[in-house]
């Protein structure tokens, strides 16, 4: 379990990280979202023992931070942002030079690279030097780098960037089957769609967290959700629009291309109520779905809103 | 220190030196340059009888060996003379090695992984340095011996023994030890400072410059070889300057210093 309080990080007269808390539970996966600079990778730094925060404290799996960093980097696996492998090494000298610093010795060494080979589905090119590798096969090895001591904790940074589709797919089953048992993940991300389909709960970073929750909730953050009625017929949809306008949980409505568009607060509790009055207007209903807003959508709302704000915290200034 | 992971660094730069091709040429080259030169001029001097007059120019030199016939101090002369560039492996050779170490884990940005292990960054640099040094001083041992076995099968026994003598042996095992080792330093420190191994190694080569110094007055004082004392006090000098350097090298690979600027 990672637990994170107040932790901050300054580099001089910059402030990288400031105020930043969360938890991330035993089995679960939580993603890092931001843009580039937003203070993720430091965070990892951080959380990995690996720099010190100016700031704040963190508890890894029950180990202070600072106090016991050593510590917490036996039990931590880590992807970083590029391979860093050792080009005139093969695959299975990489895994096996890096398993020897993670303490492994003999044969259990050896059956972890195998094991580890196996898993990324690299035995085949295990005795070739990684120099000639496409960039995929390095991520390959770089995953089986970060998994070859069974970390409790792990932190993935961009874990299915170069990979083709179904390598990518077969990395992030993996991940779901580390979440199964039980270790606690972050990954940091760009890829949105990745974050919503890997990650348990995400956080948007800029700095600090601006918002942390499940990618569904997230996705409702602003409070409304929007309702799509499929119309057939003679009557035209602009001509319930009055009708729309009249029910009290219908915050907008609009029609557009045999459909209409309509805001409600809860659709859960609204939608029944909607239909039941456009079928006694005479609407012919043909279907119902909520559309929510992308986490794409809600991921730019936040960083812009903060890019805004930082804009304009810097015009004031100037 | 745990030599468990020390070992595990210095087994992976062997492995990635043995692959060096290039690296490997740069150990033994100069090793064989700096033997093969006087040991020429002693087959020289072997074969072709010297000119009285040539001797007469050199019998200040030759005075030096007074238990030797002229021809045989002659070489002895040119054997001592020349060994003073044997220092020149351990300068150069490990600066090569720990500049292509270091620069070649900065451009694949491996350093961070490794530091991310539980490994203390002391053990990591520790690694390096060992694996840096070993060749060079292995290398030097190696030319040292076979000079004196080789010019003594050319001439005559006695020179072996005058190569293989007292202040010699105390050089291999400290000088040439302690040169290495400062090279090694000196290697990484410019390293973190540069991107590029040839640049790390021409900032580098200034540690050649006070070893050339000395040969070079050596060779025109008349001194054929170095006293003992002179070894003892160079042997201090490079331990000064390998604390300075640990203590500019600890300070520049901070875990943090090494991830924020060396990345």
């Amino acid at each position: 379990m990672i637990e994170v309080t107040g932790l901050a990080k300054r580099f001089r007269s910059l402030t990288a990280v400031h105020d930043l808390s969360f938890t991330v539970g035993d089995g679960e996966i939580f993603g890092l979202l931001g843009p580039n600079g937003a203070g993720k990778t430091t965070t990892v730094r951080m959380l990995a023992g690996l720099i010190a925060a100016s700031d704040g404290a963190a508890r890894i799996n029950g180990h202070e931070l600072g106090e016991d960093s050593q510590r917490i980097r036996a039990i931590t696996g880590i992807l970083t942002e590029s391979p860093g492998l050792h080009d005139k090494l093969t695959a299975r000298q990489n895994l096996a030079y890096y398993g020897r610093l993670y303490g492994l010795r003999g044969g259990a060494l050896r059956e972890a690279v195998n094991r580890y080979l196996r898993v990324v589905d690299m035995t085949d090119a295990a005795d070739r030097r990684v120099g000639g590798f496409s960039k995929g096969m390095r991520q390959k090895i770089a995953i089986a780098r970060a998994l070859i001591h069974e970390p409790e904790v792990l932190y993935l940074d961009e874990p299915t960037s170069a990979l083709d589709p179904s390598a990518a797919k077969s990395i992030r089953d993996f991940v779901a089957t580390l979440r199964d048992a039980g270790r606690s993940i972050v990954v940091c991300t760009h890829n949105l769609d990745e974050a919503e389909r890997l990650c348990d709960r995400i956080g948007i970073m800029r700095g600090t967290l601006l918002e942390v929750d499940t990618p569904a909730r997230l996705r409702r953050r602003n409070g409304t959700a929007r309702v799509k009625v499929d119309l057939v017929g003679a009557r035209r949809p602009e001509s319930f629009l009055d009708l729309m306008g009249s029910l009290p949980f219908v915050s907008a409505a609009r029609a557009n291309d045999g459909s209409l568009f309509v805001e409600v607060d809860d659709p859960r509790g609204d939608n029944p109520e909607l239909v039941r009055a456009l079928v006694e207007a005479g609407a012919r209903i043909i279907g119902v779905n909520e559309e929510a807003a992308t986490l794409e959508q809600v991921y730019l709302d936040l960083v812009g809103e903060v890019g805004e704000r930082d804009a304009r915290t810097i015009g004031e200034v100037a | 220190m745990r030599p468990g992971y020390i070992g595990a660094v210095v087994g992976k730069e062997v492995r990635d030196l043995l692959t060096n091709r290039l690296l490997i040429g740069a150990v033994a080259f100069p090793a064989l340059i700096f033997a093969s030169i006087p040991t020429g001029i002693v087959a020289f001097i072997q074969i072709n009888d010297l000119d009285p007059e040539q001797m007469g120019q050199i019998g200040q030199y030759l005075a030096m060996f007074p238990d030797l016939p002229p021809k045989l101090a002659a070489q002895g002369f040119i054997v001592l003379n020349f060994m003073a560039y044997f220092l020149l492996i351990p300068a150069m050779v490990p600066m090569a090695i720990a500049t292509q170490s270091v620069i070649g884990e900065k451009t694949a940005r491996s350093l961070e992984p490794q530091l991310a292990t539980p490994m203390e960054v002391s053990e990591l640099l520790i690694g390096k340095a060992i694996a840096s040094a070993l060749p060079a001083v292995l290398a030097t041992w190696g030319v040292f011996l076979l000079y004196g076995l080789v010019n003594g099968a050319i001439a005559d026994p006695r020179l072996t023994n005058l190569i293989f003598n007292q202040v010699w042996q105390v050089t291999m095992l400290t000088l040439v030890p302690l040169i290495c080792l400062l090279s090694v330093l000196l290697g990484i420190i410019v390293s973190s400072r540069v991107n590029d191994a040839r640049t790390a190694q021409q900032l580098g080569s200034f540690i050649v410059i006070p070893i050339i110094a000395i040969a070079v007055a050596g060779f025109f004082s008349g001194q054929p070889s170095f006293s003992m004392q002179q070894v003892i006090i160079g042997d201090l000098v490079v331990a000064v300057l390998i604390g300075l350097a640990l203590v500019v090298g600890n300070w520049i690979f901070d875990r943090e210093q090494i991830l924020t600027r060396l990345g």
